[in-house]
């Protein structure tokens, strides 16, 4: 956190004249008052109230009209009872980074705190990335840095990663993606005395033989292990705009995959295992304002290490979505089931919501049932009703507030109380709203 | 041996990359830093209003429709074109759900956007259990190696 803040300080003040004159400016702010009343069976009634800013800034169009500036990032203060475990302050840095991006080939650079996500790689760093297309369909990607690393534990990733793609990309039937990263000295055991490298290989596909036909996924390859860690494949058919089905496949092999786990008392690679999972699913929109999907998964649990947690279980569901005056009323139906293999729990939930946005007034109602097989705790549902009312003070500023109260096996009652300020300021308007 | 081989092979392909890469810039012009015209509300449907392929991913504009199942598995998408997210996406979009620590559960966060394809819903804390027996790869995604200070307080 020093580091990048020494890092965004340096590069502020020497940049300060070239930012100074960006064209485009953009702010957001959220501030969020939380209040909530825990009531556990066996503990003391907890009430916790606290205070979070979520802060974004983007200054764009700076120097020579391609260098930007962007940061994000949060503060929480409790005026209460600890809302968490940790500490009653908190804080993150998500990102903070400078950009320049060349006006060909979609070329540019990236240096500060950055988000990479470049085939195998979805990695926080504090560090450099650079893509381009190149000529003839081929593009590059580089990234290299210090991990980021969680509060709780400086051990918790690697003291430094490199890695990239490349891909090639034949116009509009494909695109074939090779990527690698490397992560330097990752504990790879429970006690944490034993140092890896982390070390991952992936391929990605992106298929269309014709136009309402797509493949689209990847396979991970762990070198340090030598063996492959996942496949996620999905294959859409699009035979019109109304209707679309598509079929996906996945597959994670725990030994593989979980190697690098800094939680290894959950996903502890030791155990082996694997799990395959396929299904599909059907999206119709029926009419313009209704929209509806099906969709089925079956799951398949194996390790012959630790056996407690094998066997088949099934994802499947309805959702219908409705849209009306041009979007401005949006809402949902939702019926999902979980049926649990054998030794697994399962369980049926029911979702329902409402939104209107009129542009000065936003009203919304969610409601959320869920319904166990078995009992947890000596209960066999629980449910969570939200309601909330903004209103927009000015075009940028909306204050707004929810309240929540649900039951459920952990907590006899949960009362949940939101109150938002909301600026969202940008000196272009153009493009999505956030 | 094999892992330095890895390393070395990595670094030198990375290296040659780079090396090339400046003589071998594509001509075409850069998609626009932001996407020209304000969007509506809800979900974009990008071929409403483009027909032809998109400039430097070579993919048509239908690809990107914003449908339920590109929402469910936009990883895909973002992993090969993350620069055409960001020409409608601010990078704190996505990070009201992928980030190194997340301070509020998206569908708290987000408590008056029910619209949006949010994860954990309702009371998570139960269900988590039933889920991840099932399927532990889908938690390791987010939970793995990023965001779950709150998972040791239980999972030590």
């Amino acid at each position: 956190m020093k580091k990048i803040g020494c890092f965004l300080s340096l590069a502020l003040v020497s940049l300060s004249p070239l930012l100074a004159c960006a064209a485009d400016i953009g702010l957001s702010s959220t501030t969020l008052f939380r209040f909530e009343q825990r009531a556990v069976p066996g503990f003391d009634k907890q009430t916790a109230i606290p205070a979070t800013e979520f802060l974004r800034a983007d200054l764009d169009k700076a120097g020579d009209g391609n260098l930007s500036l962007h940061i994000y990032g949060w503060e929480r203060v409790d005026l209460a009872d600890k809302s968490v475990n940790e500490g009653s302050n908190d804080g993150d840095l998500a990102y903070g980074y400078l950009a320049y991006r060349f006006p060909t080939a979609n070329a540019e650079v990236k240096g500060g705190r950055i988000i990479v996500r470049e085939g195998v790689a979805a990695e926080q760093i504090d560090g450099v990335s650079a893509r381009a297309d190149l000529q003839k369909g081929f593009t590059v990607a580089m990234f290299g840095g210090a991990p980021v690393k969680l509060d709780r534990d400086t051990k918790s990733k690697g003291d430094y990663i490199v890695g990239g793609r490349g891909s090639y990309r034949l116009k509009g039937k494909l695109e074939l993606g090779v990527s690698g990263l490397q992560e330097g000295g990752v504990i790879i055991n429970t006690a944490g005395t034993a140092k890896d490298n982390r070390q991952l290989v992936g391929g990605d596909i992106w298929l269309s033989p014709f136009r309402m036909l797509e493949l689209n996924g990847h396979t991970f390859y762990n070198s340090a292990t030598a063996g492959i860690a996942e496949h996620s494949y999905l294959l859409e058919f699009k035979p019109s705009k109304i209707i679309s089905v598509s079929t996906t496949y996945n597959e994670q092999r725990f030994e593989n995959y979980f190697t690098y786990s800094n939680v290894r008392s959950l996903f502890n690679p030791d155990n082996r295992g694997e799990v395959k999972s396929y299904g599909g699913g059907i999206g119709w929109t029926v009419a313009t304002p209704l929209e509806m999907t099906a969709d089925y998964r079956h799951y398949s649990r194996t390790s012959l290490v630790s056996t407690d947690n094998n066997g088949n279980s099934d994802r499947y569901g309805v959702d219908a979505r409705m849209t009306f005056l041009d979007r401005k009323l949006r809402s949902g139906l939702a019926y999902h089931r979980s049926d649990g293999a054998a030794n697994f729990n399962s369980y049926n939930e029911v979702r329902g919501y409402c939104l209107y946005d009129s542009g000065r007034y936003v009203t919304s109602m969610d409601a959320i049932g869920q319904f166990y097989k078995n009992s947890i705790f000596n209960r066999k549902e629980a449910f969570e009703l939200i309601a909330s009312g903004g209103y927009r003070i000015l075009q940028d500023l909306l204050l707004s507030g929810e309240i929540g109260y649900g039951r459920n096996p952990q907590s006899s009652d949960d009362l949940r109380g939101v109150l938002k300020l909301t600026y969202n300021y940008e000196y272009t308007n153009k493009g999505a709203k956030k | 041996m094999r892992r330095d081989k890895f390393c070395i092979l990595f670094m030198l392909t990375a290296a040659a990359l780079g090396i090339t890469a400046c003589s071998l810039f594509s001509n075409e012009s850069s998609l626009p830093a932001w996407h020209a015209e304000e969007l509506g509300e809800g979900r974009p449907v990008c071929s409403e209003c483009h027909e032809d392929q998109i400039r430097g991913t070579m993919k048509p504009y239908a690809s990107f429709n914003h449908s339920r199942e590109f929402i469910k598995s936009h990883r895909l998408y973002a992993a090969r074109e993350a620069y055409l997210c960001a020409t409608c996406h601010k990078g704190s979009f996505c990070n009201d759900c992928h980030v190194n620590e997340l301070e509020i559960k998206p569908p708290i966060k987000l408590g008056n956007r029910p619209d949006r394809e949010l994860i954990h819903r309702g009371d998570y804390l139960t269900l988590h259990k039933i889920d991840g027996k099932i399927d532990p790869g889908s938690c390791y995604k987010c939970h793995g190696r990023t965001n779950n200070e709150k998972c040791v307080v239980c999972h030590r």
